[in-house]
């Protein structure tokens, strides 16, 4: 029995998974996140003075555990936001496949590289 | 007061005879004392008294079979279990399931689908078969429940009429086909597994699907194939990489 | 007799735009506050690179209204991508088989959601604590 023929694997689970990771870390963390950053912070609610300080915000993205946090978070909302918007705009038939996938996940990409490039420039 | 038995219902059905008509166009039809009828009921009393040319499929007339799917003011509906009493008062539009070619009136093309079902080894491949002798392959009830629910399909294609990435994609496996995939890979007497999830790794496999999930609130059955497809995603995606680690 | 001449209806262009396709759109679009809020924290790692001027300035936008405003927004499309996340979750995960039955898709939900909370909420008291 044959069935139809079968199409070749597809690279969508790269995507895919990044999108999944992107969207679970945003859900479990990303409310906490804006409350802290959004809000408490520049408000300084229940926050001391320097905590948005320069040289305080420098020791955060200077430290290991800070740079990883600052990457995976920012590269990883970027990816979950390329493929909803991807496939969005594929539902609405916006523009050819190469073009809308260029302006999605071409931007994680290159977000996901300055982030890297920035880190790496502000040093250890 | 008026008799409801005799409550008159209109029905726009819409009507296609290949070879005759370029294009489907809608034809309207009186039924008198329609207001217990099904609208399968309603179809057949059409047929019997208005136009014997109305062409749609149907058998059990209890929701068993997944003969008679058809667009209901809209939406894809089994026509034998949706009653005219229960719709909102006006005339009620009766279309061919959305996203399938028609081959006449409310008929539909189901090749494409029964390949599909066919492409997915659709059968308990045991490890190891047994003779009749060594008795039967044995199952506990959590087993059972593990897969139970992928089993009640009948195959109606509702799923399908649902689903805009079927709509987009008609080469895409669908909502239907996956839940029979799954109901055979949650099996616990069933060893095709990888066999079955190497049919899906195409865009026309899983990765068609956005997880829309209407497939699922419109299955008379509570099949959930929404679930059947996004849990496999899982294990393609899973698949995509630790291939690598496998051994044939 | 006739031969097979299947008519092919085109589906609307609009479908995404329409009820009940609207909502999972809605969904979708949520994603962008996910994406919005990653960009606020990007321009943030990109003013800290060019020293403390710079820095000064971006610490002053998040204390603008503008901004306030804006975390606002994107709080409330990131809790309604939380609430929507969750609904789905049970999609992509086998049956869960307690006993002899699945465990209903809606306990799996709440639970999640529950845990989702509880892990901002840790993230708010934990920073609130070592700040401290």
């Amino acid at each position: 029995m044959t069935g139809p023929a079968r199409d070749n694997r597809s690279i969508s689970p790269i995507f895919w998974l990044l999108f999944g990771a992107g969207g679970m870390l945003s859900a479990l963390f990303g409310p906490g996140l804006i409350l802290i950053t959004g809000f408490f912070a520049p408000l300084g609610v229940g926050l001391p003075e320097n905590f948005l300080s320069y040289d305080h915000a420098l020791a955060f993205a200077q430290n290991p555990v800070g740079k990883l946090a600052v990457l995976v978070v920012v590269a990883l909302f970027f990816w979950h936001g390329a493929e909803r918007l991807f496939l969005t705009l594929k539902d609405m038939k916006a523009g050819p496949s190469l073009l809308l996938k260029l302006c999605t996940y071409g931007v994680a990409a290159v977000v996901t590289a300055a982030v890297i490039a920035l880190l790496l420039a502000i040093g250890f | 007061m008026p008799d409801p038995a005799k409550k008159t219902i209109e029905l726009r059905i819409l009507r296609y005879q290949p070879g005759v008509d370029a294009a489907p166009s809608f034809g309207t039809f009186e039924v008198a004392g329609a207001e217990n009828m099904s609208v399968l009921e309603a179809l057949q009393t059409i047929k019997d008294t208005l136009d014997g040319s109305l062409s749609f499929r149907w058998s059990c007339r209890m929701a068993v079979c997944g003969s008679c799917g058809m667009m209901i003011n809209g939406e894809p509906k089994l026509a034998c279990s949706t009653f005219l009493r229960d719709l909102p008062p006006g005339p009620v539009t009766v279309e061919p399931l959305n996203n399938f070619p028609i081959e006449r009136d409310l008929v539909i093309s189901v090749g494409g689908f029964v390949k599909k079902i066919e492409s997915i080894y659709p059968y308990i491949m045991p490890k190891e078969p047994k003779t009749v002798e060594q008795g039967p392959y044995r199952q506990t009830p959590a087993q059972l429940a593990a897969y139970e629910s992928f089993s009640d399909c009948i195959n109606c294609m509702l799923c399908y009429a649902a689903c805009p990435q079927f709509g987009e994609n008609p080469d895409f496996i669908g909502p239907g086909a996956m839940a029979l995939l799954q109901r055979y890979n949650g099996d616990s007497r069933d060893a095709g597994r990888q066999k079955r999830l190497d049919t899906i790794h195409g865009e026309n496999g899983v990765w068609s699907c956005t997880a829309v999930g209407i497939c699922s609130e419109v299955c008379p059955k509570s099949v959930d194939p929404a679930n059947a497809v996004n849990q496999n995603k899982t294990n393609s995606a899973f698949d995509f990489f630790l291939r690598f680690l496998r051994k044939e | 007799m006739n031969e097979s001449r299947p008519y092919r209806r085109p589906a609307p262009k609009d479908w995404w735009a329409k009820a009940p396709y609207r909502a999972y759109t809605v969904r979708e679009m949520s994603g962008l506050a996910v994406a919005g809020y990653g960009a606020v924290l990007f321009a943030g790692l990109y003013s800290l690179s060019q020293g403390p001027e710079s820095w000064a300035a971006y610490v002053r936008f998040l204390q603008s209204p503008v901004s306030l405003l804006l975390h606002a927004a994107l709080l409330a499309a990131v809790l309604y991508h939380v609430k929507t996340w969750f609904q789905i979750l049970p999609k992509t995960m086998p049956k869960l088989i307690l006993g002899r039955a699945p465990v209903a898709q809606r306990t799996i939900t709440r639970v999640a959601t529950i845990f989702a909370g509880a892990c901002s909420l840790a993230l708010v008291l934990i920073t609130l604590g070592v700040a401290r």
